[in-house]
């Protein structure tokens, strides 16, 4: 149990010190001088004085040899310093953490919503392939991959903000605002999930334990959720990557859609006005996000099955 | 098999031939703006007095395109990828194939936010940042296929028969395992033509006034309870070449596992019972964008 949870850990740290590279050069990637961009963000000044811009220089971390800056650099954002946005001019930390907690609470639901939607919907056209219910289902999760986050998101704002006016269409703060973010959301995983689990179920139900269980004269319906979805699930828990990269990618889409102040809307906002500290901190927390929502879910994979951990003993 | 590609050819006659008939799309009047379907504009005109359908149909060249070529590219990259991994096995292709999979799970809209901040947004960008992650499903995929050819009577044979790697995986291992392929590239065209569209609407890929679906839907969406004609043909354009690219992907993937069985099959008891089942027909579901 220990050496494979070692060997899928063993990873992270290393994916996460590469991604720190990449945040780290990204504004010398960017080419052109930060420090003027700086300046001309601040006081739209297009020739700094010279003394000005080394004291901003200084200030950013900008002087000196690159592997030291860098070092200085990962040092501070160990220790929770992540810089001060150019934009907002707040540091970056402050605006990351509210935005972590709006996005949690966004994709958390999402999830949710998409695990309650799509695991059964998967199990039951599995009981049957081919037929109706098989084909219906089937039918609505070719249309929950196939209509994007930025088609759904205004239709639904059409439909039920302008039209039915049930919701609000933008803003955050009280419950009825998570309604159409969150339905948004769920489409593409609960679709996604739906897909995974019908295929995994119809090919645990071929199984021999299947085969015993039914020959014990157990109820179908047992049959069909403590023998087969069961362990199909364990095995679809193993695909979450393409959960967290759906949803993360998602939560972009649907948090500028609705003017929700999360992660998604805080990076793109500074991609567009080009704040790096904002964006070289948000790609940090959306690798590191990803990454450990990845291990976690292979970690709780390798526990539930065992016949995962048996294949893991033979390597 | 053949409607498919006579589906394909009809709306390559649309993309290609049909905009030459039509108004200029980025040609404005101001003089009928956000007017709804009529005889001179058949899907109405947006909110600069535009032809929605000369945009609609010329945005498919560059939207269409750029993810025909996306999706050929990461094809080839991602197949190499995996086919190797497959046939060489051992640690160094597990490690390969790990970092395929957490590259996999970090989303592509990431890699378009970085690609637009460091080379500014437009296409490049945007043909940058799908390609950057867009060669892993096929990579994965391609091993699938592979590790379970490579148990196969013929591989050994042709390795027996004095056939170098290359030769083995180009000429045998891939012909055996084109046809689920292909059938992966056409859900993989719907992944990509989403990224594509969906990066174009966030402002990282092509920019106004160029006609793009994702860009078009952006620039309508202000205008959304007035005129929702202007968003609804994009959108209905998007939905429907992604499903249609899904569901061609179905069936060819379909077609491709009848055909495999039999060999299968006979090539008896050594295979875990799993793998012969579902597999193929779920179709790996495309990466969001």
């Amino acid at each position: 149990m220990l050496g494979p949870l070692l060997r899928r850990l063993l990873p992270l740290p290393l994916i996460l010190l590469a991604a720190s590279v990449v945040a780290f050069a990204l504004p010398r990637l960017v080419g052109g001088d930060v420090t003027r961009a700086v300046l001309r963000a601040r006081v739209a000044a297009d020739a700094p004085d010279p003394a000005v811009a080394a004291r901003v220089a200084a200030e950013l971390g900008l002087d000196g040899p690159v592997v030291g800056q860098y070092l200085r650099w990962l040092g501070a954002v160990l220790r929770g310093d992540l810089g001060i946005g150019y934009v907002a001019r707040t540091p970056v930390a402050d605006q990351l953490g509210s935005a972590l907690g709006v996005s949690g609470l966004l994709t958390g639901a999402a999830l949710v919503l998409a695990a309650v939607l799509g695991v059964p919907a998967g199990v039951f056209a599995a009981r049957r392939p081919g037929g109706p219910l098989d084909r219906a289902l089937s039918a609505a999760g070719i249309a929950g991959i196939a209509v994007p986050e930025f088609v759904l998101a205004p239709w639904l704002v059409l439909v039920f903000a302008v039209g039915a006016g049930m919701l609000p269409a933008i803003g955050w703060g009280a419950p009825e605002h998570l309604v159409l973010p969150v339905l948004t959301l769920a489409a593409y995983p609960a679709a996604l999930a739906a897909q995974l689990v019908r295929a995994e179920t119809i090919d645990v139900l071929g199984r021999d334990h299947v085969r015993l269980a039914r020959a014990k004269g157990l109820p179908e319906r047992r049959v069909l959720w403590r023998h087969a979805a069961r362990l199909a699930l364990t095995s679809v828990t193993s695909l979450s990557g393409m959960f967290v990269a759906g949803l993360l990618g998602g939560a972009v889409v649907v948090e500028t859609v609705f003017g929700i102040p999360g992660v998604g809307r805080l990076l793109l906002d500074a991609v567009l006005a080009r704040d790096l500290p904002v964006v070289q901190a948000g790609t940090l927390v959306l690798v590191a996000v990803a990454v450990v929502a990845g291990m976690v879910a292979e970690v709780a994979q390798l526990a539930l099955d065992p016949v995962a951990h048996d294949r893991e003993a033979d390597r | 098999m053949r409607r498919v590609g006579a589906g394909a050819g009809a709306l390559l006659l649309l993309v290609v031939v049909v905009p030459v008939l039509l108004p200029d799309p980025v040609a404005t009047d101001f003089a009928a703006i956000l007017r709804p379907p009529s005889a001179a504009h058949p899907l109405g005109t947006d909110q600069l007095g535009r032809d929605v359908a000369a945009r609609l149909l010329v945005g498919a060249r560059l939207t269409l395109g750029l993810s025909v070529v996306t999706v050929l590219v990461t094809g080839a990259v991602g197949t190499a990828v995996g086919l190797a991994c497959g046939y060489a096995g051992g640690r160094a292709g597990r490690a390969v194939l790990r970092l395929t999979d957490l590259l996999a799970a970090l989303p592509t809209v990431l890699f378009g936010l970085l690609a637009a901040v460091v080379l500014g947004p437009g296409p490049v960008a945007l043909l940058i940042a799908v390609t950057l992650v867009g060669w892993t499903p096929f990579a994965r995929q391609a091993h699938q296929l592979t590790v379970r050819e490579v148990g196969q009577g013929y591989v050994e044979g042709a390795a027996a028969l004095g056939a170098g790697r290359v030769r083995v995986l180009g000429g045998h291992v891939l012909r055996n395992v084109a046809r689920p392929l292909v059938a992966h590239a056409c859900v993989r065209l719907a992944g990509t033509l989403l990224a594509v569209s969906g990066l174009s609407f966030l402002g990282l890929g092509i920019q106004p006034p160029t006609p793009e679906w994702g860009a078009m839907v952006a620039e309508g969406r202000e205008f959304l309870f007035a005129a929702p004609h202007v968003v609804l043909a994009p959108s209905v354009a998007v939905v429907l070449v992604a499903a249609l690219a899904l569901l061609a992907g179905r069936a060819l993937g379909d077609s491709a596992a009848g055909r495999r069985s039999p060999a299968r099959s006979r090539a008896g008891c050594r295979e875990h019972p799993r793998r012969s089942a579902g597999g193929n027909r779920m179709g790996d579901p495309p990466a969001p964008p």
